[in-house]
């Protein structure tokens, strides 16, 4: 039936199909509209958190540092007087020993009731056994200041500005100059891949912190692949886009999520007491943060992990590289 | 079914039987006969009408759905041109209904219940559609490869060896382009 019927509810009827073909056609377009700019507001949605999860995480470690750098403060200085305390003790001692041994050789010149007396006191104050025990204490604490003074040099080393000496490295030589360093440690059966890229573009950066970073990762990996039977390490180096990248790839236990979220957080580690400070991989990370590069970790428990380094390239000097 | 289904259905009553059939078809059913392009409807409402246009028309349900299908093609097509824009042949604009027409459908209407098609390419102008849906509307499925011949200026021929109505868990479409 056409709107040109002589009824004129027919046309009526039309009409009104018209406008509401014409309605639903508008609510579809904005239904589509909708649905595409929902898509969007997902995404950068999830962007967001993705980018507030890692702002938590630079604010949660630039706090720490102000507070590494507080507390590393704080500690040297009663830590510089009780070590000059302990050696002057040591030295006292000494001379205590000495002592304790002169009267014990003037023992036998004495008369027998002094003798007695003598032998009384020593007794009394158990003299024979703090003269052999006073070394031991002293070893002890001394050896308990060393690792309170280590741990404070990683405190200040994670807190400070990371503006020292710079120069345009190849990154390879310092793969290879960490690895004869640390040759002992990875001699023991493992298995040590090097996927090395050649001529890749130098970086500008502190060659010793860089080296300390290749150290610890790979130290980390040795340790992660102990028990496994054919261990294996994976060290590649390659260019991808504006960076040098290095990637340190074990067969390891690998590492639980909890883990992953806390391995740059100082003092986070998962050797048992005494074995780690927790705080290698939190220099590691602020020593690549503050190169204006990048680190990536990728890990699955049971089959191991990957470190991925990115360090930018200065434009200026790979325009020289690549233009020689 | 979307109502949408409904309002195609209405329009193609009404251009074979006037206002009046569709009223009277409408009053057969019981239905009110309101129908929202989004909105869903339950299937045995759509089932019951087409079963009175069946009666009024004296035709079997196979050939009015058959019909229908075609029609509601030429229809869907009248409202949403882009489907058909974006595949420059029948074979092409066939693959694309699972995947990119579907998937624009999903983006306008919520649970759609949409029927799911697998392809079997059986080389020039030939293909198979298999066809999934609790609905078992193969007919209209038909009339709809038949609708969309019709706008690519072809003619085809489809055979239904295997179907839901026999107990099979899909149908099969083999559809030759001539």
């Amino acid at each position: 039936m056409s709107e040109s019927s002589s009824n004129p509810f027919e046309v009526a009827y039309h009409r009104e199909r018209k406008i509401r073909r014409a309605a639903e056609q508008l609510l579809e377009d904005k239904t589509r509209l909708l649905h595409q700019r929902n898509i969007e507001l997902s995404r950068t949605n999830e962007r967001l958190i993705e980018q507030q999860t890692n702002m938590l995480k630079q604010e949660k470690l630039a706090t720490l540092g102000t507070l590494a750098a507080g507390v590393a403060h704080e500690i040297n200085n009663p830590l510089a007087f009780v070590t000059s305390n302990m050696s002057a003790l040591d030295d006292y001692h000494n001379a205590y020993h000495e002592m304790f041994q002169f009267v014990k050789n003037m023992r036998e010149r004495l008369s027998e009731d002094k003798t007695a007396d003598l032998d009384v006191a020593i007794k009394k104050l158990d003299l024979e056994y703090l003269d052999h025990d006073l070394p031991m204490l002293m070893k002890e604490t001394m050896e308990g200041l060393d690792r309170v003074k280590k741990i404070v040099l990683s405190l200040r080393n994670f807190a400070r500005s990371q503006e020292g000496e710079r120069a345009y490295i190849d990154i390879n030589e310092g793969i290879n100059s960490t690895l004869r360093l640390i040759q002992s440690e990875i001699k023991r059966g493992i298995e040590l891949k090097l996927e090395l890229q050649d001529g890749l573009p130098k970086v500008n950066c502190n060659p010793s912190e860089i080296n300390q970073v290749i150290l610890n990762i790979i130290v980390n990996s040795a340790h992660a692949t102990k028990d496994e039977q054919h261990p294996l390490i994976r060290i590649a180096s390659f260019a991808e886009e504006k960076y040098v990248c290095l990637a340190i790839e074990d067969n390891g236990y690998g590492m639980s999520q909890h883990t992953i979220d806390n391995l740059f957080v100082p003092f986070f580690t998962t050797k048992p007491i005494g074995e780690g400070t927790g705080m290698g991989m939190a220099i590691v990370h602020k020593i690549i943060e503050d190169h204006g590069g990048e680190m990536h970790v990728n890990s699955e428990e049971g089959k191991g992990s990957r470190f991925t380094i990115k360090l930018p390239v200065s434009l200026d000097h790979k325009e020289q590289i690549y233009t020689g | 079914m979307k109502g949408v289904v409904f309002n195609i259905l209405e329009e193609l009553v009404i251009e074979t039987a006037g206002i009046a059939g569709w009223n009277s078809i409408l009053e057969k059913t019981g239905s009110d006969g309101i129908y929202t392009s989004g909105e869903s409807y339950s299937d045995d409402e759509l089932f019951a009408l087409v079963s009175e246009i069946c009666i009024a028309l004296d035709m079997p349900a196979e050939k009015v759905v058959g019909i229908f299908g075609e029609y509601l093609f030429e229809q869907l097509n009248a409202r949403h041109p882009t489907f058909t824009a974006s595949a420059t042949d029948l074979k092409t604009f066939l693959f694309s209904v699972d995947t990119v027409i579907h998937g624009e459908v999903l983006k306008l209407y919520t649970n759609p219940n949409l029927p799911r098609f697998e392809y079997q390419d059986r080389g020039d102008n030939q293909l198979t559609m298999l066809y999934r849906s609790p609905r078992k509307l193969c007919i209209l499925a038909e009339g709809l490869v038949r609708g969309a011949a019709k706008h690519y200026g072809k003619e085809v021929s489809i055979d239904h060896p295997v179907c839901l109505h026999n107990g099979a868990d899909h149908c099969q479409l083999d559809v030759s382009i001539k």
